[in-house]
């Protein structure tokens, strides 16, 4: 029994962070309707821009977070801006093939310049955990957990309470709705591709202290945000957190019942599942 | 007059919404009917429920004698219910001579030899009046032609019932008397057809009989005269366009 | 003008089916991976190309042709054309049962379905004990690269004249029909369930020979290699890069990208799987509708070929 708690506990709190990985992922998706195969490689420069702040500069994650986030949020926009605004009108293979040479683009740059050795970022906290009777919560991924909800819950408020947010959502449903609040679409598009990629550089810094990073983790880190974004529907933030929840949860109970190997299979099995049954996600809208 | 197709207690329900609500009626063989209703009346419902893009909640549909109310929209097609769409489904990137030689090839009369197909499709964008666009794609064509497109798609399949939802809607006037010409001569190549349209003048012209739907339910059927001097039917429909 | 571009390709394929007698071990090798690229990309093209629907999950037909292969001359002993036969079987019956939920499924639904899939297989075969789990099989080696070699270009011969043969049959007719509008094929009489699942076991069954050969030629497999998730990317970049829809597009794209890999790779090592990225999004963006389209257009429009693209789909 506390067994099971504890994988529960441990499902939980990955789920956090697998959140606001999927977080960007799903915003870009459906308000741009462009499904970003480089999602997981931002993440993982998000996690290399951490791993230097901390390294060379002593800056802690936590509180790199926020620089990160906002730099890789220009990258963001200036990509939009200069190159995606060019084939957003484009049909889906298009888009799909050009975020996916962008993903080959930035897997290379960093082996380039990170070299493809593992790194670990390691603050002095990293092995502490809170003792919960026989339960153990490790310190930093309950540090991660808080800072995920707290970036679903503020990405949500921010869509339904600005007009800036209100002006992204309106541009889910169509695609020029930006002028009837008076912003420009290609600037739009690429605040919203920014907040996008500023997400993912967020959720690479909190990956990076709970987890080893190389330039290859973007591919499977990806193909999971897909996974979440499923499950959890593209509508709202509160069911991408569901959804990353969900897959936690899945994922820790799968490699404690069946067997490590059968994680993946857990988790694409529900994806694949879930879309068969319910196109639109577990908590969106019916179609 | 026999009746080639019958629609029987058909009811159709959108999330609580009814959109057709217990609605009969048939369809004589060599037959013009006319549907009007205002927006939202439910006549693209009942196209789409009669060429089986959609299934009906309740009731049932019979085409010649047989009950069609469970089968796929293809079978419909393969029976002989040839449909346009009020909001077109061309198939933008191919030539418009093979958009028409899609219906030759899969429709009632299916032509499996791509060269016989092609050449009846000519014949039906020449009889629509498209012969000289044949080699165009059909997402160069303009408006008006797409129109007669959508037409000629659904008569390739040489169908027993043709259903048309607003092939004259945005059209101006002479190209609306051609379009009501080509539809006599449909009938009169023995083809029952279906007629919604919003051109009132139009479609009392066309139909040997009217039909009126409001809210999705039927108010009234009959000879256009006597529908179009339905006190309902002004109230419903005529008075609510000119209040 | 038509006899003239079948002469052509006849030249070409007899100059391709020539090259083993005087050409280098290395550059045999190179055709091999060349030519199944080739097939892999063409077989995408009938689900992706013809009926418009973004597989991701080919390359689950690809690892079911090697097991196929691997597990009957391996486990079985039996002979490679009867593993092939079996690796088509597994891809065939494949398609048919998860090609019907899975192909109601529109756009990029589809498409991560589809990938959901290829990684659910991939685990599952880990742990299938005749498939050796997730250690793999050896197959008995046959060194023999020229008999590769030819299997493979006749392999994508039929994979062409397939394509070709979509291109004026009702049944392409019909795919392409999906393609434009499902819904408008539908009521035209098109048996859309039944075609898109006859076009994804087509293009299944043809992958799956491709793995097979695949297979028995680099003699080992393993769950990971033969499932890859990147092959099956590779192959829709080759598609799309050349043309697809198009008979020739995806063949001309393999080769294409396959010569600039392969140069890139000889000479600039470190680089060269950046410049792939490179060249891959300066394509979407200059010649969005493929090599194919470059060829036939550039002639009339010359270089404001590549400003057109560049505004078509900007906002």
């Amino acid at each position: 029994m506390d067994l099971l708690a504890q994988v529960l506990i441990n499902g939980v709190l990955l789920g956090g962070l697998y959140a606001v990985m999927a977080l960007g992922l799903a915003l870009v998706w459906g308000v741009l309707n462009i499904v970003n195969l480089a999602h997981g490689a931002f993440i993982m420069l998000g996690a290399y821009l951490a791993w230097h702040l901390y390294t060379y500069l002593g800056i802690d994650p936590f509180l790199g977070l926020p620089l990160t986030a906002i730099v890789m949020f220009c990258v963001g926009y200036m990509l939009q801006r200069g190159l995606l605004n060019l084939v957003v009108r484009a049909p889906m293979f298009n888009t799909l093939l050009i975020t996916f040479g962008l993903e080959v683009v930035l897997t290379y740059l960093a082996q380039l310049a990170f070299s493809a050795d593992f790194r670990t970022i390691n603050p002095p906290y990293a092995g502490n955990s809170i003792a919960l009777g026989p339960l153990v919560v490790p310190l930093a991924r309950l540090m991660a957990f808080g800072v995920a909800v707290v970036l679903t819950v503020g990405v949500w408020l921010f869509l339904l309470h600005t007009k800036l947010g209100r002006a992204i959502r309106a541009t889910a449903q169509n695609l020029v709705a930006a002028r009837l609040y008076g912003v420009e679409p290609r600037h739009l598009y690429a605040v919203t591709f920014g907040i996008g990629i500023g997400l993912a550089g967020a959720a690479g810094c909190l990956y990076g202290t709970v987890s080893q990073i190389n330039p290859y983790i973007g591919a499977t880190l990806t193909a999971k945000c897909f996974a979440i974004s499923i499950i959890g529907g593209l509508d709202n933030p509160l069911g991408v957190l569901v959804g990353g929840l969900v897959l936690g949860v899945i994922e820790s109970l799968t490699v404690l019942y069946i067997g490590a190997t059968f994680g993946d299979v857990a988790s694409f099995g529900v994806l694949v599942l879930v879309l068969i049954v319910r196109p639109s996600g577990l908590l969106g809208k019916t179609a | 007059m026999s009746a080639i197709l019958e629609v029987e207690h058909v009811t159709r329900r959108f999330a609580g919404l009814v959109a057709v609500s217990d609605i009969s009626f048939k369809l004589g063989q060599g037959e013009i009917l006319g549907v009007i209703g205002p927006n939202g009346a439910g006549k693209t419902t009942l196209v789409s429920l009669i060429s089986g893009t959609l299934r009906p909640t309740a009731g049932d549909i019979v085409f010649e004698g047989s009950r069609i109310t469970r089968l796929g929209a293809y079978r419909r097609a393969r029976l002989g219910i040839g449909r346009t769409f009020q909001i077109m489904r061309p198939f933008p990137g191919l030539s418009v001579l093979d958009n028409v030689a899609v219906g030759a090839l899969f429709g009632h009369t299916a032509e499996s030899d791509l060269a016989k197909a092609r050449e009846k499709a000519r014949a039906q964008l020449d009889f629509v009046g498209l012969g000289k666009f044949a080699a165009q794609r059909a997402e160069e064509l303009g408006g008006p032609n797409r129109k007669r497109l959508e037409l000629a798609k659904a008569l390739a399949m040489q169908p027993k019932v043709l259903l048309c939802d607003e092939v004259m809607a945005g059209l101006n006037l002479v190209e609306i008397d051609e379009v009501i010409e080509v539809l006599r001569k449909i009938r009169e190549s023995g083809i029952s057809i279906l007629v919604i349209e919003h051109v009132i003048k139009a479609i009392k012209q066309l139909s040997d009989r009217l039909l009126v739907l409001h809210h999705g339910d039927k108010i009234a059927d009959g000879p256009p005269d006597t529908v179009l001097a339905n006190s309902t039917v002004i109230e419903a429909y005529l008075g609510r366009r000119r209040p | 003008m038509t006899a003239l571009r079948l002469g052509f390709v006849i030249v070409v394929a007899a100059v391709l089916a020539a090259l083993p007698l005087f050409g280098s071990d290395v550059i045999i090798q190179f055709g091999i991976n060349a030519l199944l690229l080739a097939v892999l990309a063409q077989s995408w093209n009938i689900i992706g190309g013809y009926t418009g629907y973004a597989s991701f999950g080919n390359s689950v037909f690809y690892g079911l042709g090697s097991y196929g292969v691997a597990i009957a001359m391996v486990q079985w002993n039996l002979p490679f054309a009867v593993g092939m036969i079996f690796g088509v079987a597994l891809a065939v019956v494949f398609a048919f049962l998860l090609g019907v939920p899975v192909l109601r499924l529109k756009g990029h639904y589809f498409a991560i379905a589809t990938l959901g899939l290829a990684q659910v297989m991939s685990a599952i075969v880990s742990n299938v004990s005749v498939a050796g789990q997730n250690i793999g099989l050896v197959l008995p080696p046959l060194n023999n690269d020229r008999l590769f070699y030819e299997l493979s270009l006749v392999l994508l011969i039929v994979a062409t004249l397939t394509v070709f043969w979509l291109t004026r049959s009702r049944f392409g007719f019909g795919l392409i029909a999906i393609r434009e509008n499902e819904e408008g094929a539908a009521v035209m009489g098109v048996n859309t369930t039944l075609y898109k699942v006859l076009a994804f076991a087509l293009s299944g069954a043809i992958t799956a020979l491709a793995g097979g050969i695949h297979a028995y030629w680099i003699t080992f497999l393993d769950p990971d290699s033969a499932f890859d998730i990147s092959l099956n990317v590779k192959m829709i970049i080759m598609a799309v890069f050349g043309g697809p829809g198009t008979v020739f597009g995806p063949v001309l794209g393999a080769f294409v990208l396959s010569a600039i890999s392969e140069i890139l790779s000889s000479k600039v090592t470190n680089v060269a799987g950046l410049f792939f990225g490179v060249v891959v999004v300066a394509a979407v963006v200059l010649m969005p509708r493929g090599v194919a389209d470059v060829v036939r257009q550039f002639r009339k429009s010359g270089w404001r070929y590549f400003a057109e693209n560049l505004k078509a789909h900007r906002i």
